[in-house]
């Protein structure tokens, strides 16, 4: 391929550009061998509407980050990276966005998909249209078992019940003495699933131990005071959630308010997800919170990580939840498996050989090393810990910090049976 | 004018971009819907905001007779909706047909809520908030399965859409333009009069909602396979909202308001969703803008009627 005077001059601004500004120079697109010169096109479905939205805004802003960082840089292979949005909504309405994204801006690779329930759409739709999808979070069993057997181009997110394992683990090492457990989960299946599975992962570790309250209130719903009170009057010993957006944050209000966690403990499996939300007058020392992926505040934390919190904040006021690095690793796993599969290949790779190359692969993410197992299921650390007002913030942390791998803790073939893998597996040996 | 977006229809496969082929399922089935509908509300002047209950029936009927019961034929498929759209509607159209304006409408939005509230609940029996999976329905006997499901949505599963679609309008023009929809239609400008006349009100408003009902839930089993997944989503009230707008967008007034309706409807959400992520906003005011400006929608425009005009139909 014969390179014009001006696309030379092009590169070598490029090249100098990336040196001015702290990165590697780069070679353009057109001194690679066999690599197009437009942009690689990545299609991106954050949710924009209801009690999701954040969690979709944080995973885009976690892909917005990294794409400014690898243009700056130069691009994939020497070639800009392009972000094309489209929503995540309902199944069907999220399913039309997909393959707009597909067959009419004609991606490269799409991102994204938070509910189980529109995963469980896209994954059959990701294999007819031989669209590579990773996806970004929101699997629970029937997602495990049903979206994708045998994916080919499919790459779905970590099971959803390893937080409630997490937090079953962590209740069963903290808080030996429980014997009596209430659970409130939200109305669907994500609630259920997690509710079910810490009851399971618990009984291994203290058979005894027994549910005297379930409550499952509606997604979205903002008025907990008859639930407390029903806690109140069952008298657990401690109370789980699996709460994950604003309602933990109206749950945790509505229960201080009648001192709720000064007569039991609580496991929020997921709370961390609205972090900062958790203000200390009103979020007591002493509970179990899990960050799912991401723990902002990790004493281990790398640079990328130091500096896009640092970034985050002085972006947008706040500290960055877990679903940023959702949305980081997935878009960052395609650059390594693109750039992977170009070494073997030549030349820029076809979606089947950046599938195959991506099985298996590991890179470095916002919150540490993190891969793809080559089942297509994510894998990575889950962070969870005991709430602490010892910081500089005006919300809880955690400290001490578990880090839980999904080797241990999430079941290892999709077609094991969850409840089976439990209990050949908890009480995990050393 | 009619031919000529027949001859459209018929020949988009073959120019139109796929992706634009397959936007044009969704249109069909909604058509099918709204045909429906509009017997309620544009002939009879009855305001349904739970008509996604039976959309949902039909969606789940394919469901669970592909993924239950190994049932692939969609002419089955579509007779089973109907029928079980018509068995529902027969009890809860008799409740709701006994009140009238935001009576009926908020009667019809709790029954619709219930079916919602009832497919969310009893997760082990309709999947919950994921739904059930439908598997591709075989056509006329064929079962296609060998074909990829882009081809197969895009060419047969069209031409199949299109041809129920065809055949629903054809059926509902012979009901509209028939003595039993001219009994509607004097029920709705003067129920008073209608009566004295013989007529007998809550029966005729009666069998406008099985007919509509059975209309939605043809039209919801059609909704299913290009997805391949139904989820309670489709009953929720926010969809019985939607295809509400969609009349009030083509116009309530005109036989084929609605279908207008939905294909703009349809095509602009594309559009708006891909540009502005505030998309909800703009159909918002748009909605508003209708209701004040042009309550005849999109044909009340093309036929210059005044919205006064309209208001009284």
């Amino acid at each position: 391929m014969e390179t014009s005077r001006r696309e030379f001059l092009k590169g070598v601004g490029v090249a100098a550009a990336g040196s001015a500004v702290g990165f590697p120079a780069v070679v353009s697109a057109q001194a690679r061998k066999g690599v197009p010169s437009g942009p690689v096109k990545i299609g991106v479905m954050p949710i924009r509407a209801g009690v999701a939205a954040p969690v979709g805004a944080a995973g885009q802003r976690g892909v917005e980050w990294w794409a400014e960082r690898v243009n700056k840089a130069g691009g994939i292979l020497g070639r800009k990276v392009e972000l094309v949005f489209e929503e995540e909504s309902n199944p069907k309405d999220t399913l039309e966005r997909f393959r707009k994204l597909a067959l009419q801006a004609k991606v490269d690779v799409i991102v994204g998909g938070i509910s189980t329930a529109v995963g469980l759409a896209l994954g059959p739709a990701a294999e007819e249209l031989k669209m590579l999808w990773l996806s970004w979070d929101g699997t629970t069993q029937k997602g495990v078992e049903e979206t994708m057997p045998n994916p080919t181009y499919a790459f779905r997110s970590v099971d959803n019940e390893v937080e409630a394992i997490g937090g079953a683990l962590l209740t069963a090492k903290y808080f030996k003495g429980v014997k009596t457990i209430a659970g409130i989960n939200n109305d669907y299946s994500y609630g259920h699933d997690c509710w079910e599975t810490y009851q399971a992962v618990l009984k291994r570790y203290t058979p005894g131990v027994k549910s005297v309250l379930e409550l499952f209130p509606k997604l979205g719903v903002t008025d907990f005071t008859s639930h407390i009170a029903a806690i109140q009057q069952a008298k657990p010993d401690l109370l789980m959630t699996s709460f994950w957006s604003g309602d933990t944050t109206i749950l945790m209000k509505q229960a201080a308010a009648v001192g709720l966690f000064k007569t039991m403990k609580a496991c929020f499996t997921t709370g961390g997800g609205v972090h900062d939300s958790l203000k200390k007058e009103f979020t007591p020392e002493g509970l179990i919170l899990g960050y799912n992926s991401m723990y902002f505040n990790h004493a281990g934390a790398s640079p990328l990580l130091k500096q896009f919190v640092r970034e985050y904040k002085a972006k947008y006021g706040e500290y960055p939840p877990y679903e940023c690095d959702h949305g980081y690793f997935t878009v960052e796993s395609y650059k390594a498996g693109v750039e992977k599969a170009y070494k073997a290949a030549g030349e820029w790779p076809s979606k089947e050989q950046v599938a195959k190359a991506l099985e298996g692969i590991e890179v470095e993410s916002l919150s540490g090393k993190r891969s793809w197992r080559a089942d297509h299921v994510q894998m990575c650390n889950f962070f969870q810990g005991i709430t602490t007002h010892k910081n500089a913030f005006d919300f809880v942390t955690i400290d001490p910090v578990e880090v839980l791998p999904t080797a241990k803790i999430m079941k290892p073939t999709t077609s094991t049976k969850l409840l089976d893998w439990i209990n050949a597996t908890f009480p995990l040996k050393g | 004018m009619l031919g000529v977006a027949a001859a459209a229809v018929l020949a988009l496969p073959l120019a139109a971009p796929v992706y634009h082929v397959l936007l044009m399922l969704p249109f069909m089935a909604y058509a099918v819907i709204l045909l429906g509908l509009n017997l309620l509300f544009g002939y009879t002047g009855l305001v349904s905001f739970g008509h996604a209950l039976f959309m949902g029936i039909g969606a789940y009927t394919g469901a669970v007779l592909t993924t239950h019961f190994g049932v692939r034929s969609l002419e089955l498929i579509l007779l089973t909706a109907a029928a079980l759209g018509a068995l529902v509607a027969a009890p809860v159209g008799a409740l709701c047909v006994r009140y009238v304006k935001i009576y009926f409408s908020m009667l019809t939005l709790a029954f619709g809520m219930l079916f919602y509230t009832f497919l969310l609940k009893f997760y082990r029996l309709t999947g919950g908030d994921e739904g059930i999976r439908v598997l591709r329905p075989s056509l006329l006997g064929f079962d296609l399965e060998a074909l990829a499901k882009i081809d197969y949505l895009a060419g047969p599963y069209y031409y199949y859409s299109l041809g129920v679609l065809a055949l629903a309008a054809l059926v509902m023009w012979r009901i509209v333009h028939s003595a039993f929809g001219l009994c509607l239609r004097s029920i709705r400008d003067n129920p008073a009069k209608a009566e004295a006349l013989g007529i007998s009100i809550a029966r005729y408003r009666w069998y406008a909602f099985v007919i509509s009902a059975v209309y939605a839930a043809a039209g919801g089993a059609l909704l299913g396979p290009p997805t391949g997944n139904v989820d309670p989503t489709l009953a929720y009230w926010t969809h019985s909202g939607n295809i509400v707008f969609m009349t009030l967008l083509g116009g309530f007034a005109s036989f084929f308001g609605p279908v207008l309706g939905a294909f703009v409807f349809i095509f602009l959400q594309d559009t708006v969703m891909s540009v502005v992520p505030y998309w909800r906003l703009v159909f918002g005011a748009l909605l508003a803008f209708l209701v004040i400006f042009a309550p005849g929608g999109l044909m009340g425009l093309f036929a210059g009627r005044r919205p006064g005009e309209v208001s009284r139909v």
